[in-house]
């Protein structure tokens, strides 16, 4: 079926790396086809070229002595534009170079070439809810909360649960399950063969919430109260924010005076040499700009033009202003300086300032009760130095009073991981069924202006499509298949008269984004026959596609790399020998950024 | 007693009604009409009279296509109603006798409910005939029937059709005999010996000459490993070649039920099921065992879906919801296919059934429309337009 071979065409790879002058040069959205060859007359024009600025840190050093890849097939349908007949797909390392139409790229001798003339060729797909690589255990566990990251706890154990890619998985978002309200965190993956890697940034890539009532309630008003407690959830996160913010202010004011003191006692002292001084300037001008930056930072985290945080880009300059780093800077200086100025005094205080040094800077974050600790970066205020401190104080009564070192609030995990989603730097994610849930779940966006949720296994957001659409909401369709929920006519089942293969056309209808998701990991491979039951129930095919590949990237915050058949995201190519919804489709190779991980003998 | 004459107007006005409409051919036309698996006659038509299939395509007479009411399906895909092999219709505590478990003679025909509630979730899901099996509670249950849903009733199609035996645990109870599988085994074969060295008489041996005469055919509850085996054994001793009925445990019998011609009637299949029992009926079509889906009629086609995205080719798939069934129960010359003498249970899509993008749009019994739009294909133009 693909032959491999390698073609001569007189072009050389430069010639055509250079010529920008293509018609579809000038193509400014990145969400289009880049290379849209189609549109032009002469193929020898229309090469792709890198006409946009390479997006920055994006292109790993490697990437560019990779060879290129070209992917031939019968229909490419890219996601983000029209599909493409005979189209071809260019990879360069582990992104996408070009999408265009065969014959019209000219390709540079010696490249590797797969052909597929009755294939198709997708993107790979984004399962935006999946159980995979995670113990059954964990599932389970109700004593989860909102602070616990099921990125830390991901397995890989090689069963069918973890076979995703062979079906054409090249993104997952891995679903946490447990029984508690606030079930965790969430993370998104890329799976592999023999494995997976997180994806960098979005380890924790949303807070899940269950609303959907469990066994314990058996009528509407017993609903009503256990929904009514959830309402509470964000309760007291604006007091953690608020006294974290105080602690950093207080914090900020404490290391002024902290210098003050400092400054006072070595002019007393009239001993310090040149080197505290340089110490001193140090001092004086790194903490500064963290000192402003903490509290505000803490707040604004990541809040994109769009609200939503943007991975890569800016990833790095954040990561450079991360609060953390600088504070571990100010604490480097702070402690060399008391080092210095304990030197004069016992060699006990050198010592104890050599293990100030080398304290982790983490746990100025985590320590839940620094007063009890000293290895914080506060001065001592144990014997060595009192004993020459309290000489000094007693002598010069008239220098600045010796700062206390502030008290840090209690951490907890799951407020921070409430206020990132109060934040908009990841999404609410809430398991809703009923009606009244699925309402409870969108008055508590509404009551807490909460930037974006995600609505998981809404059975009945059909009946309340447009107030998820007035509410910006997204959905996450799980078991897309006829009579998923029990036969229809089983009067004992309250959700068996749910048609889910009808739900993607009525949120469609009412202008709702929504993905269809496998749920489960052992669903992977069923994934694509969900796809042909939203058709089914009415929407287009290109509609279904769009809600396994770029709808879900985008509800995940991956769409920037992932989710359609665009230059510049990663070459996850799904090539198949049909079109995607027959049911007796093969998939015949899945490439995850430009690495084959899976091919039919 | 009088009878009144309004009564006996609107008796004649009934009878005016209905009889005309049978009366009168019936020109089905559609973009493609799936004879039999593997056959698709391309923008062709049926012809229908008194509930058959009198003519197909070219074979149709000009005259008779001419005087015959015709509904047109438009683009969309006709083919045989769905033959639900075996099925008790949750009524198995009316299809069993229970201080018996030896019962082959009890006719399921006399407790069948032509207006049963079950019914009415058959032709929904494209099921146009279905063989009304004896429960699996008895090791012998009786005699099975062939029966179809209706558009408000249901009807009897073939009151003496199979004998459904049981080796499942459900056969075996400590309330009386046989309380194990050796006991079952040994009921059966006992009985079987009887007959056939002709010791014995009677009505319930007489069921299992047929059987070993070919003129019966037997249907065996069997799931695991040891149950299938004592039905194969069975059927080898006493030279029938057996209707496996559940048959969970198949995929390691596989040679041997297609050395002894015996037929699988596999459950419902979910998506949640392990990949080996998804690929089984891959497995078996490649080993040339005849099997079929049954279990919850509407779980049949999606079973087929399943199973053909786990490797079967399309075309058994479609003879497994069709044709199969209908010769594992003796009936191929009544269902299961569009042939010439086959009545006219059909099913309408707007594509592939096998492919969950096709939308099932109508369901025919016996020539009479019973479920879903009568001879519109708007859906198809919308469809399109979009």
């Amino acid at each position: 079926m693909q032959s491999l071979r390698s073609r001569i065409v007189p072009a050389l790879l430069a010639t055509w790396m250079l010529s920008a002058s293509g018609p579809n040069a000038q193509e400014p959205s990145a969400e289009k086809p880049n290379a849209q060859p189609e549109r032009s007359e002469s193929g020898n024009e229309s090469s792709p070229s890198p006409q946009q600025e390479p997006r920055r840190g994006r292109r790993r050093a490697g990437a560019r002595r990779r060879g290129l890849m070209v992917i031939e097939a019968g229909v490419v349908p890219p996601v983000s534009g029209p599909p493409i007949e005979d189209g071809v797909v260019v990879i360069r390392g582990e992104r996408i170079l070009a999408v265009g139409r065969q014959g019209e790229l000219q390709l540079p001798p010696n490249t590797e070439v797969l052909q597929f003339p009755e294939g198709h060729v997708y993107p790979g797909l984004v399962d935006a809810s999946t159980d995979a690589f995670t113990d059954a255990g964990l599932q389970k566990d109700g004593s989860l909360n909102g602070g616990s990251a099921i990125s830390e706890a991901l397995v890989w154990t090689g069963d069918r649960d973890d076979m995703l890619t062979e079906h054409g998985v090249t993104t997952a978002y891995i679903n946490v399950r447990s029984s508690a309200q606030l079930r965790g965190q969430g993370a998104v993956v890329r799976p592999m063969r023999g494995g997976f890697e997180l994806w960098e940034d979005r380890e924790q890539a949303a807070l899940q919430l269950r609303m959907a009532v469990g066994s314990g309630a058996q009528h509407p008003l017993q609903r009503q109260a256990q929904l009514t407690a959830t309402g509470k959830l964000f309760d007291g996160l604006e007091e953690y924010r608020d006294g974290l913010e105080k602690f950093e202010k207080d914090l900020e004011k404490y290391n002024e005076e902290f210098e003050k003191y400092l400054d006072h006692h070595r002019k007393k002292s009239g001993k310090a040499d040149k080197k505290p001084e340089e110490g001193e300037a140090k001092a004086a001008e790194e903490p500064k700009p963290s000192s402003e930056s903490p509290p505000a930072e803490g707040r604004r985290r990541g809040r994109g033009p769009g609200g939503r945080r943007r991975p890569g880009g800016g990833g790095r300059d954040e990561r450079a202003a991360d609060p953390d780093t600088d504070r571990a800077a100010m604490e480097q200086t702070l402690a060399t300086l008391l080092a210095l100025l304990a030197n004069e005094a016992e060699d006990a205080a050198g010592s104890q300032g050599s293990l100030r040094s080398s304290a982790p800077v983490a746990r100025i974050e985590q320590d839940p009760a620094p007063q009890s600790k000293p290895p914080q970066g506060k001065p001592p205020q144990g014997k060595p130095p009192q004993g020459k401190e309290s000489k000094d104080d007693k002598k010069k009564s008239d220098g600045p009073k010796r700062p206390k070192y502030p008290k840090k609030p209690r951490n907890d995990p799951q407020k921070d991981a409430l206020a990132k989603v109060i934040d908009g730097a990841i999404p609410l994610r809430i398991e809703a069924h009923r009606v009244e849930e699925l309402r409870a779940a969108l008055r508590l966006q509404r009551d807490n202006d909460v930037p974006q949720i995600v609505l998981e296994q809404a059975y009945a957001a059909g009946l309340v499509a447009d107030e998820i659409a007035e509410q910006g909401a997204t959905v996450v369709l799980t078991n897309v298949m006829p009579n998923a929920l029990g036969d229809a006519g089983d009067k004992r089942n309250p959700f068996a008269k749910f048609d889910l293969t009808k739900l993607p056309k009525q949120l469609e209808d009412a202008g709702v984004p929504f993905a269809i998701a496998s749920g489960r990991a052992r669903l992977a491979s069923v994934l694509p026959l969900m796809g042909a039951a939203a058709v089914g129930g009415g929407i287009s095919a290109e509609a279904a596609l769009r809600a396994m590949t770029l709808t879900p990237a985008e509800i995940l915050g991956v769409a920037e790399d992932t989710g359609s058949l665009t230059r510049e995201k990663y070459a996850d190519v799904l090539v198949t020998n049909g079109p995607l919804f027959a049911s007796d489709t093969r998939v015949l190779l899945v490439l995850s950024k430009g690495r084959k991980e899976f091919e039919r003998q | 007693m009088q009878t009144s004459p309004t009564c006996t107007v609107a008796a004649a006005l009934l009878a005016a009604l209905a009889t005309p409409a049978l009366a009168q051919d019936l020109l089905v036309k559609a973009g493609r009409v799936v004879v039999a698996p593997g056959t698709t006659l391309e923008n062709s038509a049926l012809l229908v009279r008194d509930g058959k299939i009198a003519y197909v395509g070219k074979d149709i007479p000009a005259e008779a296509r001419a005087r015959a009411r015709t509904v047109d399906l438009g683009d969309h895909t006709v083919s045989a109603g769905f033959v639900l092999a075996a099925t008790t219709l949750d009524a198995d505590a009316d299809l069993g006798e229970g201080a018996l478990a030896f019962t082959p003679d009890l006719r399921v025909a006399e407790a069948f409910d032509a207006w049963g509630k079950r019914l009415e979730h058959l032709a929904p899901h494209g099921v146009t005939s279905f063989g009304l099996t004896p429960s699996p509670r008895n090791v012998a249950g009786g005699i099975g029937i062939l029966a179809k849903p209706g558009k408000d009733r249901g009807r009897v199609a073939e009151a003496d059709a199979f004998v459904g035996f049981s080796l499942v645990r459900a056969a075996r109870s400590q309330e009386r005999d046989p309380t194990s599988l050796m006991g079952a085994r040994a009921m059966l074969r006992e009985a079987f010996d009887a007959a056939r060295t002709g010791a014995e008489v009677g009505p319930d041996l007489a069921v299992l000459r047929q059987v070993m005469s070919g003129a019966r055919r037997a249907v065996v509850y069997a799931d695991t490993f040891a149950e299938l085996n004592a039905a194969l054994a069975l059927g080898a001793q006493f030279n029938f070649a057996p209707v496996i009925i559940g048959g969970s445990e198949a995929s390691k019998v596989v040679d041997k039920l297609a050395e002894r011609s015996a037929g699988v009637v596999l459950g419902t299949m979910s998506p949640t099921n392990r990949i080996a029992d998804l690929e089984l009926p891959g497995k078996l079509a490649a080993a040339g065992v005849p099997f079929c889906f049954a279990g919850q009629p509407a779980q049949m086609r999606v079973s087929a879906a399943l199973a053909v995205r786990h490797g079967l080719p399309r075309e058994a798939a479609h003879a497994a919801l069709t044709r199969t069934p209908a010769t594992m129960l003796g009936r191929q010359a009544e269902v299961g296919s569009l042939r010439q003498g086959c009545s006219a249970d059909f099913v309408v899509f707007d594509g592939d059934l096998l492919d969950l993008s096709a939308r099932h749009v109508a369901t025919w019994v016996d020539g009479v429309h019973v479920h879903g739009q009568s001879h519109s294909h708007s859906s198809k133009h919308s469809k399109a337009s979009r």
